[in-house]
């Protein structure tokens, strides 16, 4: 067996290095094929567990202008027109399931000698809810820490990770803009939500004592709304812009707010992927065409050098359908050997790439499926014309004294 | 007397080139028997190769009858012919064709790929073969470690690994220097002597001296001397 195969294919390791050049095509064409494909499989499972983090029942109102860029929500403009009186008016409204005013800043939080410039959401009771947060350690805010200003906090997992490493947070003292705060809670990590924002990197304190001990203001930069369900949100989202408005009285053109749902923040996001994706998918394609056209250069220029062999060949007995096949072999086995070690090299840099650009890992195989399937297709048709070339051959050439 | 190996009646073939035809053999008779030796000679582009080449099942003639062990070839599929080449011919050219890439005994092997599988026994058996042409510590070197004596020799094992009934040699010494014909030549006389029938195409009265009977292949028609 081993013979017969070595004296059918022997041909092909004779020449490595040509064998290797006319792999690279293809191994650069399927790699990228995969990795592509990969992204695009594992952005989906991205934006799935993003508007999943972020809650697909949740939205928010934003003071001020908001543009969704790139993914994240940003605010282009800063007012100081939405107040806590907003929010509880908002609450009335019916459909209403849990509310929290929010006043977001950057602060500075010390801890065991660590100093760490973070995000500060000062929020309500309902907020930890709300985010479906779970807890590493200790508990929620209470109501009654919410109306007294308490200085306590509930720590990102990533903050309590680099003030506090791998020892217990709760009951022991941070400085929150340099005033003494209780830690009462840690976030379990949860990762980046729909809005673009690290979910570990962020500390949480009451939004009254947010408001008046750290950043002394008498407006929120935002409140958090949860609808009943997902099928009344987009009601609700109407109603409370109507009464925004009302209340603000502004042209409704000119609104200083704006509002949120995962949908708008995701959707921005999904179409630079999917140019991208695009634009991934036409290079690869086009690497693979070279890479085939290549494979079946190589093996016309091997036929031409192999026109003895393919004479001597006929003289010892064979068809020419067995030349045919031999040759059309010998194509799809340098496809498919450039197809495996392209699968390969995607599949590293697959494993490499995802986690660096912060997508979820994904085993993709699919992505590998479609491209082995590639392979095995570019590997007949880049092989059918060099070995329809072989099955030409006269073997008169072998009378040649040459 | 039996049955001849090969009878040719009136061989014709006519090469079309373009819009020019050529007509290389112009009636060509022959008869080979079982155990001949017969060496073809004549002056170059008078049609030996491509007389050899039809005799080969290589080509089919223009037009004439070629029986084949009794079979009439012109009746036979490619396939049909494949196997007659794989199993009752032998071939050894001028240039030796070894594949490069293949040891001695691979190439001798060669032609039992076409048979179906390759078993011990042939490996054995091409292993004999060179042995007996002395190679026995050449085997496993490639052709280009081999001189165009040995390597003619590995051709002449690899004719012989399915057993033929006929050899077919166009010029085999035409590369060698003497001391390496005269060693071919030698064995191709042996082997007649066992039994093997042969027809070889030489420019060389001394090659052509160790066949049982020469003839002459001029203009396409077979003349006497
Ligand atoms: N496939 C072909 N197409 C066209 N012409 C051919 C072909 N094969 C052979 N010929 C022509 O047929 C003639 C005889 O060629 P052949 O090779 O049989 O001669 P030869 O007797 O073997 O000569 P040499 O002694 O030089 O080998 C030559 O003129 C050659 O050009
Ligand atoms: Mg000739």
């Amino acid at each position: 067996m081993k013979l017969k195969l070595k004296l059918l294919f022997g041909a092909l390791l004779h020449k490595k290095l040509r064998l290797l050049l006319s792999l690279i095509g293809i191994i650069i064409g399927v790699s990228a094929l995969l990795i592509m494909n990969s992204f695009g499989e594992s952005a989906k499972v991205k934006t799935l567990a993003e508007i999943e983090t972020f809650g697909p029942d949740l939205f928010m109102v934003i003071s001020g202008s908001a543009r969704v860029m790139a993914g994240r929500a940003m605010q282009t403009e800063q007012m100081t027109t939405l107040k806590v009186e907003d929010a509880q008016a908002i609450r009335n409204l019916p459909g209403v399931k849990n509310i929290s005013p929010v006043y977001t800043g950057q602060t500075v939080v010390r801890g065991e000698g660590v100093n760490l410039i973070t995000t500060v959401n000062g929020v309500n009771e309902e907020y930890v809810a709300m985010r479906n947060y779970p807890l590493l350690e200790g508990r929620n805010f209470s109501r009654e820490e919410i109306q007294t200003l308490s200085k306590v906090v509930i720590l990102g997992y990533k903050i309590k990770s680099q003030v506090f490493g791998e020892k217990s947070a709760v009951g022991e003292k941070v400085l929150v803009s340099k005033l003494p705060f209780t830690v009462i809670g840690v976030l379990a990590p949860i990762g980046v939500d729909a809005s673009g924002q690290d979910q570990d990197d962020q500390v949480l304190v009451p939004y009254t004592t947010a408001m008046s001990a750290l950043f002394n203001v008498d407006y929120l930069t935002g409140i958090f709304i949860k609808a009943e369900s997902t099928s009344t949100l987009p009601y609700l989202v109407k109603q409370v812009e109507e009464l925004l408005i009302k209340r603000h009285k502004v042209d409704p053109k000119r609104k200083d707010f704006s509002i949120l749902k995962a949908e708008d923040l995701v959707q921005a996001k999904e179409q630079t992927t999917r140019t991208f994706s695009s634009l991934v998918a036409s290079v690869s394609i086009l690497c693979l065409i070279v890479g085939a056209l290549g494979v079946a250069g190589i093996m016309t220029l091997s036929v031409n050098e192999r026109t003895k062999e393919i004479g001597l060949r006929l003289a010892l007995g064979a068809q020419r359908r067995d030349i045919f096949m031999q040759f059309l072999i010998e194509s799809l086995f340098i496809t498919l050997a450039g197809g495996l070690i392209g699968i390969l090299l995607g599949l590293i840099l697959v494993f490499i790439l995802l986690p660096a650009f912060n997508y979820p890992l994904i085993v993709p195989v699919k992505p590998v499926l479609v491209s082995s399937f590639l392979t095995i297709i570019i590997g007949l048709f880049a092989g059918v014309y060099p070995a329809y070339r072989a099955t030409k051959i006269d073997p008169a050439i072998l009378l040649k004294s040459g | 007397m039996s049955e001849p190996l090969i009878l040719l009646r009136d061989i014709k073939k006519v090469f079309v080139v373009g819009k020019i035809s050529y007509e290389v053999l112009k009636g060509v008779n022959l008869e080979v028997f079982a155990g001949d030796f017969l060496a073809i000679m004549g002056p170059s582009g008078g049609g030996k190769s491509t007389l050899l080449y039809i005799l080969g099942l290589l080509d089919k003639p223009t037009s004439g009858s070629y029986l084949f062990e009794g079979r009439e070839v012109s009746t036979l599929s490619e396939a049909e012919m494949a196997h007659l080449r794989n199993q009752k011919i032998g071939f050894i050219f001028q240039a030796f064709h070894l594949v490069p890439w293949a040891t001695a005994l691979e190439n001798v092997l060669l032609p039992t790929l076409y048979r179906g599988s390759i078993t011990e026994k042939d490996v054995k058996r091409a292993s004999l073969l060179l042995d007996r042409l002395g190679l026995q510590n050449k085997q496993n070197l490639k052709p280009a470690e081999l001189s165009g004596g040995e390597q003619q020799r590995v051709a002449i094992a690899r004719a012989l690994i399915n057993q033929p009934s006929l050899l077919l040699a166009d010029e085999p010494t035409g590369n060698l220097d003497s001391k390496s014909s005269q060693e071919v030549v030698k064995i191709l006389k042996e082997l007649n002597e066992e039994g093997l029938t042969i027809i070889l195409v030489t420019h060389d009265p001394e090659v052509a001296k160790s066949a049982k009977k020469v003839k002459f292949l001029k203009d396409g028609v077979f003349v006497e001397e």
